[in-house]
């Protein structure tokens, strides 16, 4: 390794080193702790500086530039144009993992949230089955993003209205009520915050609960 | 590990985008105060964000030290850009800010946090603050401002530098006044 960095820890952060310099110095702390933290630490100093810069705000565009270039591009991957591959994807994957009566309903659901399941074929997820809770209990399974981001809440002849409520970090939250296809009920949401549990309730009473992982 | 450092980290979308969520002005004014041009300093926030999120193997740390990896970032993707361009001279630092405490522009953060930076950089010696202020609020390398105040490099290397240990001890000791 070569020798530690120096004063150019504290010049780096300030962008005020040419290229090369900078690139040393980048090398450099990938190995060596100490540079590493030194720098670490200017940083922070920078950072505070930051503070008394005017103020300027970016346009909404970035935002949706930054969202497109880190997550899959829904429905234009090369070599899946159509959005039944996706959905065969998702129908085999849901299979492989014994999931066979979810696979029809996600099916029967294709045409209208299409987006979403594209978006979940491209992600990876967990999935769950809900404890049963009550003397009348309702069978359900919850898939969802690994980074959170999506929730899908699958019940199999849900007896009535189901309404789910979710536990996060700063508390309850209320999901709504799942919509009923006939012999199933489901609910497609994208919190804001991490869901850590979730509990449906039919008529006020909890008739199934589920601790979610990540 | 905080849920979003552990986002960021892990490559997840989520990451890149709740950190967006919370410290977007400040990324969008530190390349802003570089490039006047506010498409090309988008550019630069943008550019910045993905490549730093595509290898975030190189940060280990807390939320604020990954706020401040990132601002870095921006920063030096900003410069980086510039001299790209060749055009890290007349018509961008024109822009330059060189007296931020005075300005009348509102501040990218809270005032007491403002506040707290101007008291430590009135603390800082007159030489050292001269040239930390240079540097960053002026936009000059360390070549330039030891040009500017006919120093040599190396003393304007070590003024600058003395000058940001300094600010980082005291903030951090105001920080822990106030915590």
């Amino acid at each position: 390794m070569t020798e530690h960095l120096g004063e150019n820890a504290e010049l780096y952060p300030l962008g005020i080193l040419d290229d090369d310099a900078v690139r040393d110095v980048e090398r450099h702390i990938a190995l060596c702790d100490a540079c590493a933290e030194r720098v670490a630490q200017a940083q922070r100093a920078a950072a505070s500086l930051a503070a008394a810069l005017p103020a300027a705000s970016p346009s909404p565009a970035l935002e949706r530039r930054l969202r497109d270039s880190v997550r899959p591009p829904l429905g234009a991957a090369k070599g899946h144009p159509s959005i039944f591959r996706f959905a065969l994807a998702a129908a085999v994957a849901l299979i492989f993992l014994g999931l066979g009566w979810q696979t029809l309903v996600l099916q029967q659901r294709l045409k209208a949230e299409d987006i979403a399941f594209v978006t979940m074929v491209h992600s990876h997820f967990n999935h769950v089955s809900m404890s049963p809770e009550s003397a009348n209990p309702v069978a359900a399974k919850i898939l969802y993003a690994r980074d959170g981001s999506w929730i899908y809440i699958i019940a199999d002849k849900p007896g009535g209205s189901l309404h789910a409520i979710a536990e996060t970090p700063t508390g309850s939250i209320d999901l709504g009520g799942l919509t009923s296809t006939g012999e199933t009920a489901s609910l497609l949401v994208h919190p804001r915050e991490r869901i850590r549990s979730m509990v449906l309730q039919r008529a006020g009473q909890n008739v199934a609960s589920a601790r979610l992982t990540y | 590990m905080d849920e979003l450092v552990e986002a960021f980290v892990a490559r997840r979308p989520s990451g890149l985008e709740q950190a967006y969520a919370l410290w977007s002005r400040l990324f969008f004014s530190v390349a802003r105060h570089a490039i006047a041009d506010s498409d090309r300093a988008e550019d630069c926030v943008h550019d910045a964000l993905v490549r730093v999120w595509r290898s975030p193997n190189r940060f280990s740390g807390n939320r604020e030290m990954l706020k401040a990896y990132l601002v870095t970032c921006v920063r030096n993707e900003s410069f980086t850009t510039l001299r790209r361009e060749g055009r890290r001279d007349a018509r961008e630092l024109k822009t330059a800010r060189l007296a931020p405490v005075t300005s009348v522009d509102p501040p990218v953060v809270d005032p007491v946090e403002t506040q707290r930076l101007q008291a430590a950089l009135g603390r800082l010696p007159d030489e050292q603050r001269m040239a930390l202020t240079l540097a960053y609020y002026g936009n000059k390398t360390h070549v330039e401002i030891a040009q500017e105040l006919n120093v040599p490099l190396g003393t304007i290397k070590s003024r600058i530098s003395m000058a940001m240990r300094k600010l980082q001890t005291d903030l951090a000791s105001a920080e822990g006044t106030r915590s």
